[in-house]
């Protein structure tokens, strides 16, 4: 009996991978790398593309970010062509520079491939620096041009009654929080253990766990300090490539009474919030979007599951978005970049311009809530009154603090990443930790 | 007195059997779970409205769940069948052949046993390290064959060590007999040797291929793209910054479970001469 | 005659032989030679030789000390604790009603692969909506954040490890137990022996051996514990739960590319190793397991 069972089986499956073999049919394959948040818009893409070129076949791989990103680096270093297009991190441009196409000289040298309509001046000269061109090189094109937001409940914020409740408490009005500080207190008064009254359990959702979104946390706290007039007059005005972590002239700044000030800023929040150590992107999208929270700093593409969410319905009654408090969020987002060790690269190239193109720009924001790349896009009156996260975004954008896009960031954020958590956890002094980072990463970056 | 200690006895028994069962219990039901139960409080234990949407990529509806539909496995199923198979095979013949070399002629005596333990013994990142950067200078990152040669390293010492207690078993008269007829020793092997072991060779391939099925360092290190991942590196990508998507990758933890789960049942007392390198014969 | 079928039979050997020549033994002195060097996959550039350079990194390396140090920790209390609760395990399913139907689910875990028990874990421990801390609500224990506190994060990888491979100690000692003769544990009943003594005179001896065995395979196994951190905790909170091998993945094969770093780390891991498997091949009795 089991000796047949098992027989049963290895024919079973011979017979299984014999088909998949014979199925692969003699078109072109493009595997495109995606992170999580472009992936549902690049599949869709991907998807009338083929429709409109039959010969082409797109197989849109989704990995999430602490998997792509070794993997493009990996690609980079060995020249192996296991992807044909991926989405990089603007914080990455440095370092998977050396693996992309420039995009420039190939639309010069295939005249045949580049769409005729397609407008490369419709970029916005800042999104365009920071979102396609490393060292005056264009090695992508921006698909998601991205800053944080600080989504917050309206209907709370809204609410007669909360509102008196909360001037009785502190003797100040219930507002939209400007700086850290405003935050703290509110985000005290929505947390059940020090106000019974609260509509939710706790004020603020936040993620400081052990992966790269810890690496970004901090600058939305730092910054404020890093980019006021005295932090100027102190560091220097902030180096694009460099980013706010460092001084102008590429030292680190935070390893400073403001770095420590920020940092104890994140501590005191932690209070006030589900498990911010242990969670990541996803755990806090679904504590605000179960109304565990009343307010939580996240992506601008997050919308979409908002939207979703059964228990903020209706949205334009629930959900509120305005500038991070202190003023300066973080900017993120992606480009789309070609593979050199690419053999498709012509094809990969066409149907890169056309998940960019005018019409899909707007496409991909309207149906998928992904950041507008286009001026085009912006002032499209359909685009412009969507929904309440137009309002912000120019703003955001604008005062956008940035991360290292330096070719050593990889190992400065693995650095940064694991002492900042055992700051935030209490094992490590903030400002022994900092300093700690300071000096690694002097030595990295001499190495 | 005594009968308080007996249901004292089975009460223990329960608690220890519900904390080994319980996490694959909630796996299996998050996966047929739909997704307004999926965060829950209290948690959902017996859900009442099941779905195979999770499976099909259309429950929660939003963000990245087409991702991790069933159609967008099927290639790394198919990897990981084709992987898995080819290692056991290869695995069987190489290890059948060594064996009876060794069981045989004694060939390399002690050293050779021991280096074949220690081989087992090998951490695989130990080994995934220069595996890499010699597969970077063949170009062989990213195909099958890496994961194939690299599972092999692996799984051959265990294939040869249990068929080398096997053939011991077979009494040495019968393949002198033969050799007294004027066969070679391959003939020998292949005629006399190979229909006398088929448990055993049956239980070399099997061990192999759970072995191969499960093992996620060296794949995820060699491989990087649907042409040659295996369904344990198509789960682990999910794993940080994503959309905790419980429902579905609840299905696809069942879907990379269910088949070497089941195969390991069948196989149990080979897997255990397996892992003990024979000091269990059961 | 003898000679040439012994010649013959070495040509049987060749495939494995190839196999580990190339795949073990030339890796492994490629490894040693280049942990001397500066070899970085994102320089694009000749290694250098730097002689003992990267082993001297080590000692400064807190978090190298830390990912040992854990390592450490699941040496002393993973394992005891999967030998005692496996053996206690195989002694009570020995004496129980309907001991095959007890002793399949108990084994299930170790059937699963590590990723699919990394991703139970993970829903299990969650700490807004997971059962664990459901049931911990009980006890009038508040939510644990057993991602986010680094000693319960600790905690948490060992308890799914104890969890994955306690039925491995089991399934081998409880074979062990099912070969102790029955006229042995009849007459010391009948001699008015307590089930205590029985335990200890009568079973434990039969299965010393295998209780070397099961533990030193354990300690090898959690050397290379990778899989259920990279699922569970990613190494956090801190680098609370980096585990050596996991280290080492980190330094040359995802953020760092610093294989020369990597490469000497994994020296010092193999030799942890070798040592071990020496005192196994030992405990084993190989000469007689294989006949040689």
């Amino acid at each position: 009996m089991r000796r047949a069972l098992l027989f049963a089986a290895i024919a079973c499956v011979l017979v299984y991978s014999a088909m998949g073999t014979s199925l692969a049919a003699e078109k072109v394959t493009l595997n495109v790398w995606s992170s999580p948040d472009n992936a549902d818009a690049l599949h869709d893409l991907a998807t009338q593309y083929t429709k409109q070129n039959p010969d082409v076949k797109i197989q849109v791989t989704p990995l999430s970010w602490e998997f792509l990103y070794p993997k493009i680096l990996q690609d980079v270093a060995t020249g192996t062509g296991a992807f044909d297009v991926t989405t990089w991190d603007v914080m990455t441009a440095g370092a998977v520079a050396k693996g992309m196409v420039d995009l420039q000289e190939f639309r010069k040298a295939h005249p045949e491939a580049a769409d005729p309509d397609y407008d490369w001046n419709d970029y916005d000269k800042m999104i365009w620096k920071t979102w396609g061109v490393w060292n005056g090189v264009n090695i992508g094109l921006p698909f998601y041009p991205a800053s944080m937001l600080f989504f917050y409940r309206k209907d709370y914020f809204e609410d007669p009654k909360i509102k008196v409740k909360f001037k009785a408490k502190y003797g100040r009005e219930l507002t939209i929080p400007k700086t850290w500080e405003e935050t703290i207190q509110i985000a005290e008064f929505f947390t059940r253990k020090y106000n019974s009254d609260s509509p939710t359990e706790y004020g603020i959702a936040l993620m400081f766990p052990r992966t790269h979104t810890l690496f970004y946390m901090y600058p939305i706290f730092f910054a404020p300090y890093r980019r006021s007039a005295e932090g100027i007059s102190k560091f220097g005005e902030v180096n694009p490539d460099y980013g706010d972590y460092f001084t102008h002239d590429g030292k680190p700044a935070f390893n400073t009474r403001e770095g420590v000030k920020a940092i104890n800023i994140m501590k005191k929040l932690m209070s006030y919030a589900p498990d911010p150590l242990g969670s990541d992107y996803g755990e806090t999208l679904e504590y605000f979007s179960n109304g565990t929270v009343a307010m939580v700093p996240q992506w601008f593409g997050v919308w979409a599951s908002f939207v979703a969410s059964e228990k903020l319905k209706p949205i334009e009654k629930t959900v509120g978005v305005a500038n991070m408090p202190g003023g300066h969020p973080v900017s993120g987002g992606w480009a789309l970049g070609l593979n050199k060790a690419s053999n498709h690269k012509i094809e990969a190239f066409k149907f890169m311009q056309f998940a960019t193109n005018k019409n899909n720009d707007k496409y991909k924001f309207l149906k998928y809530g992904l950041t507008p790349a286009r001026i085009s896009t912006t002032k499209d009156p359909k685009v412009q009154n969507a929904d309440a996260r137009m309002d912000v975004f120019a703003e955001a954008l604008a005062k956008a603090s940035h991360r290292p896009r330096i070719p050593e960031e990889p190992k400065l954020e693995d650095v940064a990443v694991n002492v900042l958590s055992g700051i935030l956890m209490g094992s490590i002094d903030p400002e022994e930790g900092l300093n700690r980072i300071a000096k690694e990463w002097i030595k990295i970056l001499e190495d | 007195m005594h009968s308080i200690k007996e249901i004292f006895k089975y009460i223990l028994l329960l608690a220890l059997v519900i904390f080994f069962f319980f996490p694959i219990y909630w796996l299996i039901i998050t996966a047929f779970k739909v997704s307004s139960d999926w965060f829950d409080w209290p948690p959902v234990f017996i859900p009442t409205r099941f779905t195979i949407g999770n499976f099909l990529g259309t429950e929660g509806g939003f963000q990245g769940s087409l991702a991790t539909a069933i159609s967008s496995i099927t290639p790394y199923l198919s990897n990981s069948i084709v992987v898995a198979l080819v290692t056991a095979l290869a695995s069987m013949l190489i290890g059948s052949l060594t064996a009876y070399a060794i069981s045989r002629f004694k060939i390399g005596g002690m050293f050779f046993a021991s280096w074949i333990i220690s081989i087992r013994m090998l951490p695989p990142i130990a080994a995934a390290l220069p595996l890499y950067v010699m597969f970077s200078h063949l170009n062989l990152l990213n195909t099958k064959l890496s994961i194939i040669l690299g599972h092999l390293v692996f799984t051959t010492p265990f294939s040869t060590w249990i068929l080398i207690t096997f053939f011991n078993d077979i009494p040495r008269e019968l393949d002198e007999a033969a050799y007294v007829d004027g066969a070679s020793m391959i003939r020998t092997f292949v005629s006399v040797i190979l229909p006398l072991s088929a448990p055993g060779l049956a239980a070399v391939a099997s061990l192999a291929f759970i072995q191969s099925w499960g093992e996620f360092l060296l794949a995820l290190i060699l491989t990087s793209s649907a042409e040659s991942q295996t369904l344990p590196i198509y789960l682990g990508r999910f794993i940080t910054g994503w959309r905790i998507a419980w429902g579905p990758l609840a299905a696809a933890g069942l879907v990379t479970m269910v088949p070497v789960m089941t195969f390991s049942l069948i196989m149990q007392r080979y897997l255990l001469r397996g892992l003990t390198f024979g000091a269990v014969k059961y | 005659m003898q000679t040439c079928y012994k010649a013959s039979a070495w040509l049987m050997a060749i495939p494995l032989l190839v196999l580990f020549l190339g795949f073990t033994i030339y890796p492994f002195f490629y490894m040693i030679g280049i942990s001397f060097t500066n070899c970085n996959l994102s320089a694009w550039e000749v290694p250098k030789w730097v002689g003992l350079k990267n082993y001297a990194t080590i000692f400064d390396d807190l978090v190298a000390a830390g990912s040992v140090e854990f390592t450490i920790l699941l040496v002393l209390i993973a394992v005891p604790l999967e030998m005692l609760l496996g053996l206690f395990v195989a002694f009570l399913i020995d004496d129980v009603v309907g001991e095959s139907f007890w002793r399949s689910i108990v084994v299930l875990p170790m059937m699963i692969p590590p990723v699919v028990a990394g991703i139970a874990w993970k829903m299990l421990y969650n700490f807004q909506y997971g059962p664990v801390n459901y049931f911990l609500s009980f006890f009038g224990i508040h939510r644990i954040s057993w991602l986010g506190d680094p000693v319960m994060a600790r905690v948490g990888v060992i308890i799914a490890d104890v969890w994955q491979w306690t039925p491995f100690v089991f399934l081998v000692l409880y074979s062990g137990l099912q070969s102790v003769p029955q006229d042995l544990i009849e007459a010391a009943s009948v001699d008015g022996a307590s089930r205590w003594h029985t335990i200890r005179y009568v079973h434990l001896p039969v299965i010393r051996p295998l209780v070397w065995v099961v533990l030193i395979i354990r300690l090898v196994d959690v050397l290379k514990l990778f899989d259920i951190v990279y699922m569970v905790t990613f190494g956090g909170p801190g680098s609370a739960t980096h585990t050596i091998s996991y280290y080492i993945y980190k330094v040359g094969l995802s953020f760092g590319w610093d294989i020369g770093y990597a490469s000497a780390l994994s020296v010092l891991l193999l030799i942890a190793v070798v040592l071990l498997t020496n005192v196994l091949i030992r405990v084993l009795n190989v000469r007689q397991l294989l006949g040689l």
